[in-house]
């Protein structure tokens, strides 16, 4: 087992990876930036090293700052957390070189499922379904055309070497085509150097759903069961359930074997979640990427089936086989997650980091709350606006619904304006309560939402 | 520090009152009367009855039924009466159709027996939404049919009329339902059986010009149109302004045409009473 973590991240998530390591008697190593000096999981470690000024790019995402406390302090792994480096294929390979487990899959394997192209081909060749689209790169105009015409429109253009949002064109017909080529692959070769394009069909209304999974260095690979994480504002996932509500037993079967089969197409190895968009139709599933890393959701799965998935995970880069077995992963009751983030619903989400004046967080069973806040501590605005995830977990999903009202209401954030109120209102819609909102359906409603918001600060105004 | 508690539980209870009050365009139902728009859930919720103003929404016969006979009592008399088109009428085969589809009745009748409050009796109801709830061949037939069954198995009686009148699509054959109802109820009155009349928004033509005006005991929902011809028409004939509430069920009941006017969440209990007064050594 390892002996000495260095937790390469912040906020929540290094704390949640403290406690893990704590549990199992690993000793923990925190890095933070000036700006986190006053951060829980920096005075909850066994050490603390400061790696540089406020801003991420000089110190979370400073591979040699990290390598150098790391070996200074004499670890042997390094826990990346998400975001930051935890799925930057070179780091992983430098800890590897600096003879430190990187606790995440190797850098070939991120590259791997990284590549977008190249994943859809390899995922294709392990009958993990993708959606309907070019086999391959389209090199010219015509064989775009082509490709369209056989899967059907809408579909979308994408390039081979992109992400974030870049180089990716819509056409809602063979008119719009030649142009939106010409345009995204203009743009990718100007993003990333590369102009290969592919094309896909657009599946409207999907739901964002995706299989955790577990794999060791004895090729175990087990799934956790899904998430439905179709709550989003702009692909920014706000609330998450899981199970994802309304899959048949057939096809949640089928998902979570065409993961298991997707982890073992890339060799994967450590905790991964591989996403699917499914279908309005409910029947057909599309693998959509592979996340290499821990995500913000994962307690969730945490809570239904009561694997510790970050202890799993130092196990896995320890060497040790998996203990689990898919047969003892059960998943019992329904659980929640709403992200309390930094930011004013009212003012187009614009981030609001400042210092807590007072928080108190709901308890009771059933009831999880991750942050890394307490009274007094400040928000940095550096980086990401996560402050804290509270999880329900109850027999039934309306019992999680209620349940996750009663935590919202006890809930209380002073300092500075969070999504709390918004997940609250949520938690009333008709459209949520009812179950399997599509992806665009946060975006749709959110009008409406903001509406009553500002209903209420008049109503208030008025009985003041 | 407990002022954070405080106005956080303000601020909820804000967010409850207007969560309550907020009414999502897509199911908001305006009342005629108030002009208010009220949720349909807070509506379904309190009997169809405005939440705000008292307003009686048109009902069907099913949820009628379900509201008036005591819970698993309920068998359906004669469900397979239904309509034809005897007159070859232009239009009437699909607007029977669209009505069916509509409301999922076969007729604008639909006929019972059950119990209230453990008592047996029959119940027919009209179907406003069903073609106005207009009297056809059908309907007229069914109802005598229920009459006769009452009469056969000496139970009381009652009928909630909701109608425009004669089915017009059916010309004479359907102004002969009034006579044959009429006769029906002539012999169940020979019995010396209770026919208890029920007359809801709106009572109107042929059904007001029989069966509907031949009860023992006649009551009427509140604000329901009781009358022959409409007050327009009426306005129109005469050529003078109408008084205010002309041919409302409480205009009908101070000039003599209606016994009493019983709003609909105490119509069930008043039912029980008046079943219970008139049968067999009641009190």
């Amino acid at each position: 087992m390892l002996k000495r973590v260095l937790i390469a991240n912040r906020g929540e998530i290094a704390l949640r990876i403290l406690r893990s390591c704590r549990e199992a008697g690993i000793e923990t190593v925190a890095v933070y930036s000036e700006a986190d000096r006053d951060a829980l999981h920096v005075q909850l470690a066994t050490q603390s090293v400061c790696i540089g000024p406020a801003r991420a790019a000089d110190s979370y995402l400073s591979r040699t700052a990290i390598l150098t406390a790391a070996l200074a302090t004499g670890c042997d792994g390094i826990h990346p957390g998400y975001g930051f480096l935890s799925e930057n294929a070179d780091f992983a390979g430098a800890c590897a070189q600096a003879g430190l487990v990187f606790i995440g899959p190797s850098g070939d394997v991120i590259r791997r499922a990284g590549a977008k192209s190249a994943a859809r081909t390899m995922m294709r060749e392990a009958h993990v379904p993708v959606t309907p689209g070019s086999d391959g790169p389209v090199r010219s105009e015509a064989e775009a055309l082509a490709a369209a015409e056989r899967v059907g429109y809408p579909v979308m253009l994408k390039a081979s070497a992109g992400g974030g949002g870049r180089g990716i064109r819509r056409c809602a017909g063979p008119a719009e085509l030649p142009s939106a080529l010409k345009e995204a692959k203009a743009e990718a070769r100007a993003c990333f150097g590369d102009d290969e394009m592919y094309l896909e069909k657009l599946v409207l209304h999907p739901r964002h759903i995706e299989v955790q999974i577990l794999a060791d260095n004895f090729g175990n690979v087990v799934h956790l069961g899904d998430r439905d994480c179709s709550l989003q504002r702009r692909s920014q996932k706000l609330v998450e359930e899981a199970p994802a509500w309304g899959l048949t037993p057939e096809l949640r079967r089928e998902m979570g074997e065409a993961a298991v089969r997707a982890a073992k197409a890339v060799g994967y190895v450590n905790a991964g979640t591989v996403e699917f968009l499914l279908d309005p139709d409910g029947e057909h599933f599309y693998f959509m990427e592979m996340n290499t890393r821990i995500q913000v959701e994962h307690g969730i799965t945490e809570l239904v089936t009561g694997v510790d998935l970050i202890r799993q995970q130092l196990r896995i880069a320890s060497g040790l086989p998996l203990d689990i077995a898919q047969e003892d992963i059960a998943c019992t009751g329904h659980a929640i997650e709403c992200r309390i983030n930094a930011e004013d619903p009212a003012n187009g989400f614009r981030p609001c980091p400042g210092r807590t004046e007072f928080l108190h967080l709901p308890g009771g069973p059933g009831v999880r709350v991750d942050t890394g806040l307490y009274e007094g501590c400040p928000l940095p605005p550096y980086y990401d606006s996560l402050a804290a995830k509270v999880m329900v977990h109850a027999p039934t999903r309306l019992e999680a619904i209620r349940k996750m009202r009663r935590c919202l209401e006890e809930f209380a954030l002073e300092g500075f304006p969070t999504t709390a109120e918004l997940c609250y209102q949520l938690m009333h819609h008709a459209a949520f309560v009812r179950g399997g909102c599509a992806t665009d359906c946060l975006d749709a409603h959110l009008p409406e939402l903001l509406d009553f918001t500002r209903h209420l600060s008049e109503s208030e105004d008025e009985n003041t | 520090m407990s002022g954070i508690f405080a106005k956080r539980r303000a601020r909820l209870l804000a967010m409850k009152a207007l969560r309550e009050r907020y009414v999502p365009p897509e199911n908001a139902v305006a009342c005629p009367r108030c002009g208010q728009d009220s949720s349909h859930q807070a509506v379904s919720r309190n009997l169809y009855l405005c939440p705000r103003c008292g307003h009686h929404f048109p009902v069907g016969a099913y949820y009628r039924l379900g509201i008036t006979l005591d819970h698993g009592s309920f068998r359906e008399l004669y469900p397979k009466i239904a309509a034809q088109d005897p007159l070859s009428f232009p239009g009437y085969r699909e607007k029977l159709a669209e009505a069916r589809q509509k409301t999922g009745l076969s007729e604008a009748a639909v006929s019972a027996v059950g119990t209230i409050d453990g008592r047996r009796c029959v119940v027919g109801v009209l179907d406003s939404q069903f073609l106005l709830g207009s009297m056809s061949a059908a309907v007229g037939e069914k109802l005598t049919l229920t009459i006769e069954y009452a009469e056969k198995n000496r139970l009381p009686l009652i009928l909630f009329s909701a109608s425009g009148g004669a089915r017009m699509q059916e010309g004479i054959l359907s102004l002969m339902q009034m006579a044959k109802t009429s006769a029906a109820l002539g012999r169940f009155d020979k019995r010396g059986l209770l026919y208890i009349s029920v007359l809801t928004d709106p009572t109107t033509g042929g059904v007001t010009a029989s069966f509907a005006s031949l009860g023992d005991v006649i009551l009427a929902e509140p604000g329901a149109l009781i009358g022959f011809a409409g007050p327009r028409v009426i306005q129109q004939t005469i050529g003078e302004t109408l008084p205010e509430g002309f041919q409302r069920a409480e205009f009908q009941m101070e000039h003599g045409f209606v016994d009493a006017v019983v709003p609909r969440p105490r119509m069930r209990e008043t039912l029980s009473q008046l079943l219970r007064l008139h049968e067999k050594g009641g009190a």
